[in-house]
């Protein structure tokens, strides 16, 4: 495995004992929980809107990909407030009668924006969950990669950065890297070996990794197919909720001054009330409409997103790469193999 | 992996390690010098290319693309594709999405317009989301620098990707020398400077990352903007397009009613019918089976018609009147005997020996003649089995004085020929009636068929028309009659021409809305040029209309209205034939008899289109004899009929003002019941000279001048109001009005819509005051012809469009506003962008 720095011993501070700012001293592999997925999402958030553009605008040697596609996060929540905006905001200056009227469908556009981001981002568990305890594979298994910048000026004397990918973010460059445990006193391959014995490919094998890979990226690439159909299902789900009657019963009690506990808890309690109802009403349709298809729209839009999901999921636990099994490559009996 | 094996082959070919291991080594060779070239050092070239698509290759990129996402998405699911293909397949998964979320909502609008414009939102969005950097990042950095930001490159593997996608990876080497020269002269690069083509990539890298950020920047305000009003630009096209495609499909309908009615299916019902006649055949028909057969025949059928059938069905088959009686029935009565009486703890043998025999029974009923028949009321019957019954009762007491259970049973007796509750049979006199006298018998079963038939045939044909009038006239959005409505009331609006201050003042409430519009007329009116053309753009939209609604008059001769002819067939034919199979009342409620035609629901069919389109034409020509009524004051011309020299100066001002009030406020109401107005009641009569105007208004001598104590409100001038009611609807319009009219479609209606206004309104037996009677004549007439003769009050009209207009028109400043400053900062953002110190010019060596 040839790394990018560990073949040379350079420096990319002008001090070494200067402190560095990057967390990380070189590429790292982490843990898949809860919070290091806020922080890695509250410090990605963050640049994208401050550090990011800021270079972009300057037009730096240094931007890269990485820091374009996170900036992505720019237009998706400007893009939201704008769209909530877009059928709200000219509401307020309507005569009464209009403007009841305009918010309802503005606020459920709102609730539809919101439920559209929630349900994209949650509906990715529901295939990495069962994936993963299906195949023991973590497709979003998270590492911090460490960037050698390029100066810009004289002054500039940190010239590390610090990203955020998933191992499994390139089916075709995965960080394979990563996965071994180069520490001394583990087994390097401790974590392919797992994952060969959860998928019945056996134990104690000499080249687990080997073996592993093949199956790792099919997982990889199944899951990905699986989640860009079903998320978008399950936020198009979203907005159908987001979209319903009962809600307007919210909408006349909604507030967000938490401050003002009363009004905030009843708030709340009327949120959880026009959710099952909506929900009920979702898969239901609405009272007393006789048109078949809205009847039934509901039903079909939540089975779409359901059978996408497991489909998706069936499809990436369905392992097709495993290694064949080949016995006896040397036949002990006999002296030489060439006969 | 291939990067592997090419520096492996390299190590292990390299010129050097080739030149020691060789024999065929080259001579002299300097490796100082081949390092400082570097060539052999360059990878392999490449077989990309850069992309450019010219408007006419764009279908069969299309078409790729759509193949490669096909192919990418059958790798993808046998774990084959690559990050390329993924990547690909996110954005198909996007657009599914999209479509999802508009094909849900669509199922939740009612209109067409509304069902569209779900879709049209949702590739709007999908446009914006392309089309803002192409047009306004893309073009203008083109424009500006002659730099192409979003060039595109196929890689050595056909795969489609954007050149400045990675700036840590941009493939130079796909723009050959004479390319980068090129932009560099548009750069303004100075040609002798070091490095030229170095200096030229570095600027066009800095020109494209700083775009592309701008791009993400703004996106999020500019793809939500853009097609919001993409959509408003698209909400007029797309109505026409719809209003026009409703009506073709429509007259469709009356074209091809035989094919039409053939469309709708009611096996399902039938089926169930013959399965309620076969299940119940040769049984009584009970007002429960009674019932199953009405809701089945009446399933889908108009009220009035199922209240119809329900009345013939119940004449046809009295299930609750008569009963057949014969022995047979014995059993039930003994079964029901031996209930009641078993409560007194009598064995089974015990109350075999009280009940009678079926035999006794049957020979005393049959010694009454009460057996074998059908009858209405079993009075006689329960006292002969009473009879029996308290003649073994008395006879097992006697035999068992001291049982106690003997005791109960004189109770018993009684509880069973009394009923607990007020008015219902006895439970003797109950089981009497086990077998009502109507059979379902197999003629019955036949008739309910046929019957079942008919029904089902005017179903789909009434199905077919609703479905006409409804496209055509119904009061909801998008029918042709709604959409020649908002024509014309957009006409009107552009016509008068509102200021947006006046629309901010109109859209407040109808007083508002009301003194904007007079204001307006009295400024129109006070020219010709104005009024006239006013009036030539009220007409070309009006005539569109007749033209439009020519299908829906029903004055026409049967022979040339397809709907009138098709609503004279249904309900006559099925009338007749319904009253052959005795269905009267079903008849008489479809086309009614001579008196009753009005409110049968044949008429209805006429009606509802008759009234919808009076509505509409009355509500336009109030307003043209509106602004006929204004010009005609504006000018003091054409009022002599009712300003003559006989009328004080001062009832003249007030007959004027009332008049000029109710024709732009005046609502049914105050036809029927008041013209409510202050007056002097005393007036100065001398002075009885012409009312004076200015700019449109009149210029009032008297009226306004008094004290509000010193007015009363004089209901009982009859003349007053016929004055007033004449000044509005009487005599010949303005000259000009005629000049401008006279050749118009409706003009002949529209003057008729006058003479009747002033028939219909002032010949109202409770018009103002009770008697008081324009020109003496009573006119019978109806609550909504008087409705319909008013049609809508201008000043509503204006108040609701003046806030259409103005939430439009806000929403539009807002947003319009907000896409216009950022198109302007992306634009002028340009010119800050590209810059570079530049190097010096190397100074040429002699």
């Amino acid at each position: 495995m040839i790394l990018p720095i560990s073949n040379y011993n350079l420096t990319f501070r002008s001090n070494k004992e200067e402190k560095n700012n990057e967390p990380y001293e070189k590429d790292t592999l982490l843990k898949n929980n809860f919070a290091t997925r806020t922080r890695i999402g509250l410090e990605q958030f963050t640049k994208a809107f401050t550090v990011y553009p800021a270079r972009g605008l300057k037009g730096s040697k240094n931007s890269n990909f990485y820091e374009f596609l996170t900036m992505g996060t720019v237009p998706y929540v400007i893009g939201s407030i704008t769209l909530m905006s877009i059928f709200n905001s000219a509401a307020k200056h309507f005569a009464a009668f209009d403007k009841s009227k305009s918010l309802k469908l503005g606020n459920k556009m709102a609730l539809g924006v919101i439920f559209y981001a929630l349900m994209k981002s949650l509906s990715k568990s529901f295939v990495n969950v069962p994936v993963k305890m299906a195949t023991g594979i973590d497709t979003e298994l998270p590492y911090a990669k460490v960037n050698y910048l390029l100066p810009e000026d004289e002054e500039d004397k940190d010239l590390t950065s610090t990203e955020y990918h998933k191992i499994g973010e390139s089916v075709d460059f995965t960080r394979w890297d990563l996965l071994y445990n180069t520490e001394k006193g583990e087994v390097l391959n401790a974590r392919y070996d797992k994952i060969a014995k959860k998928n019945g490919l056996g134990s104690d094998l000499n080249d687990s990794d080997q073996d592993v890979k093949p199956i790792y990226k099919e997982v990889l690439i199944k899951s990905k197919l699986a989640k860009s159909i079903s998320t978008f299902l399950w936020a198009a789900t979203g907005v159908a909720l987001a979209f319903q009657k009962p809600w307007e019963n919210y909408f006349r009690v909604a507030t967000l001054k938490f401050w003002k506990g009363k009004e905030f808890t009843h708030s709340l309690k009327v949120f959880g009330q026009s959710f099952i109802d909506s929900a009920k009403q979702l898969y239901k349709g609405s009272p007393g409409s006789f048109s078949v298809l809205e009847r039934h729209s509901g039903k079909l839009m939540i089975g779409t997103a359901l059978t996408s999901t497991v489909l998706g999921v069936l499809n990436t636990v369905h392992l097709t790469k495993k290694p064949s099994k080949i016995d006896n490559v040397f036949d002990k009996s006999k002296e030489s193999v060439v006969s | 992996m291939r990067t592997t094996n090419l520096i492996q082959s390299y190590v292990n070919n390299s010129p050097v390690k080739r030149q020691y291991n060789s024999d065929k080594a080259v001579k002299d060779f300097d490796v100082k010098k081949e390092l400082s070239n570097r060539t052999f050092i360059k990878p392999l070239p490449s077989n990309g290319k850069l992309v450019k698509i010219g408007p006419f290759e764009l279908m069969s990129e299309f078409r790729k693309d759509i193949k490669y996402d096909v192919k990418a998405l059958v790798r993808a699911a046998k774990g084959e594709a690559n990050d390329h293909e993924l990547g690909r397949l996110n954005d198909v998964g996007m657009k599914v999405g999209g479509l999802a979320i508009a094909a849900y909502l669509a199922t939740k609008k009612a209109t067409p317009m509304t069902k569209a414009f779900e879709f049209i939102g949702l590739t709007s969005f999908f446009a914006a989301m392309d089309l803002w950097p192409k047009l306004f990042i893309q073009l203008p950095a083109k424009l500006v620098h002659g730099v192409n930001v979003r060039q595109q490159y196929e890689d050595n593997y056909g795969r489609k990707k954007m050149f400045y996608q990675d700036h840590q990876f941009i493939p130079w080497d796909l723009y050959s020398d004479k390319e980068i020269d090129k932009i560099g002269d548009r750069l303004n690069v100075p040609k002798n400077i070091p490095n030229r083509r170095e200096f030229i990539q570095e600027k066009m890298r800095k020109i494209a990352l700083q775009n592309n950020t701008l791009w993400m920047l703004t996106a999020g305000f500019a793809t939500p903007v853009m097609s919001a009003l993409i959509c408003n630009g698209l909400e007029g096209p797309v109505k026409k397009y719809l209003a026009h495609r409703t009506d073709k499909k429509a007259d469709a309908l009356m074209t091809n009613f035989a094919q039409e009615i053939k469309k709708y299916d009611f096996s399902k019902n039938t089926r169930k019918l013959e399965k309620i006649l076969a299940d119940n055949a040769g049984k009584p028909i009970t007002p429960e089976i009674l019932e199953a057969i009405r809701v089945n025949i009446t399933d889908g059928l108009d009220h009035m018609v199922a209240v119809g059938i329900e009345k013939d069905l119940h004449r046809m088959f009295p299930v609750s009147e008569r009963y057949n009686f014969s022995g047979e029935n014995i059993t039930g009565i003994q079964d029901a005997l031996k209930k009641t009486l078993s409560e007194s703890g009598l064995s089974e043998e015990q109350l075999a020996k009280i009940i009678p025999g079926k035999e006794r029974i049957s020979v005393a009923l049959e010694q009454k003649g009460l057996l074998n028949g059908n009858f209405k009321e079993f009075s006689e019957h329960s006292k002969v089995i009473q009879n029996i019954l308290a003649d073994n009762i008395q006879l097992f007491i006697t035999e068992n004085p001291s049982a106690p259970e003997a005791k109960k049973l004189n109770f018993l007796m009684k509880k069973l020929v009394h009923s607990q509750e007020h008015g219902a049979d006895s439970v003797l006199s109950g089981t009497f009636k086990s077998t009502s006298s109507s059979v379902l018998t197999k003629e019955t079963a036949s008739l309910l068929q046929n019957i079942s038939n008919e029904l089902n045939d005017l179903k789909a044909r009434t199905v077919v028309l609703h479905k006409f009038a409804f496209m055509k006239a119904a009061q909801a959005p998008e029918t042709g009659l709604a959409d020649s409505w908002g024509e014309i009331t957009e006409t009107i609006m552009k016509s008068l021409n509102f200021t947006p201050e006046e629309i901010q003042k109109a859209r407040l409430d109808r007083e508002f809305a009301g003194s904007v519009l007079r204001n307006k007329l009295e400024a129109i009116t006070l020219n010709q040029d104005t009024y006239g053309k006013f009036l030539e753009d009220v007409e070309k939209v009006l005539s569109s209309l007749q033209g439009r609604i020519e299908t829906l008059d029903m004055t026409q001769d049967s022979s040339k209205n397809k709907y009138k002819a098709a609503v004279i067939t249904t309900f006559d034919d099925s009338a007749a034939n319904l009253r052959k199979f005795g269905l009267t009342s079903t008849s008489e409620a479809l086309v009614g008899f001579p008196q009753t035609a009005h409110t049968s629901t044949k008429e209805l069919y006429f009606n509802f289109l008759t009234n919808r389109v009076k509505g509409v034409t009355s509500s336009i020509y109030r307003f043209i004899d509106l602004a006929d009524v204004y010009y005609k004051v504006a000018n003091v011309s054409g009022l002599d009929h009712v300003l003559h020299s006989g009328v004080p100066r001062e009832v003249k001002e007030e007959m004027v003002e009332l008049a000029k009030q109710m024709l732009l406020e005046g609502h049914t109401s105050d036809f029927s019941v008041k013209f409510w107005q202050k007056r002097n009641p005393t007036p100065d009569r001398a002075d009885t000279s012409q009312i004076e105007t200015a700019m449109g208004k009149v210029v009032n001598k008297y009226f306004g001048k008094r004290e509000t104590t010193e007015l009363a409100e004089l209901v009982h001038d009859r003349e007053y109001f016929e004055g007033v009611m004449k000044l509005m609807f009487d005599g010949d319009v303005h000259p000009v009005t005629h000049s401008k009219l006279k050749d118009a479609i409706f003009f002949k209606d529209f003057m008729n819509y006058r003479a009747q206004a002033l028939s219909v309104l002032g010949g109202d037996y409770c018009f103002t005051r009770p008697n008081c009677l324009v020109n003496g004549h009573r006119v019978d007439s109806t609550s909504q012809l008087k409705f319909l003769l008013m049609g809508a009050a201008p000043d509503e009209m204006i108040l609701k469009m003046a806030n259409q207009k103005f939430n439009s028109g806000k929403w539009f400043s807002m947003f319009g506003k907000l896409g216009a400053a950022l198109v302007g900062v992306t634009l002028i953002s340009q010119l800050f962008f590209g810059r570079m110190k530049t190097p010096k010019p190397t100074k040429e060596t002699k």
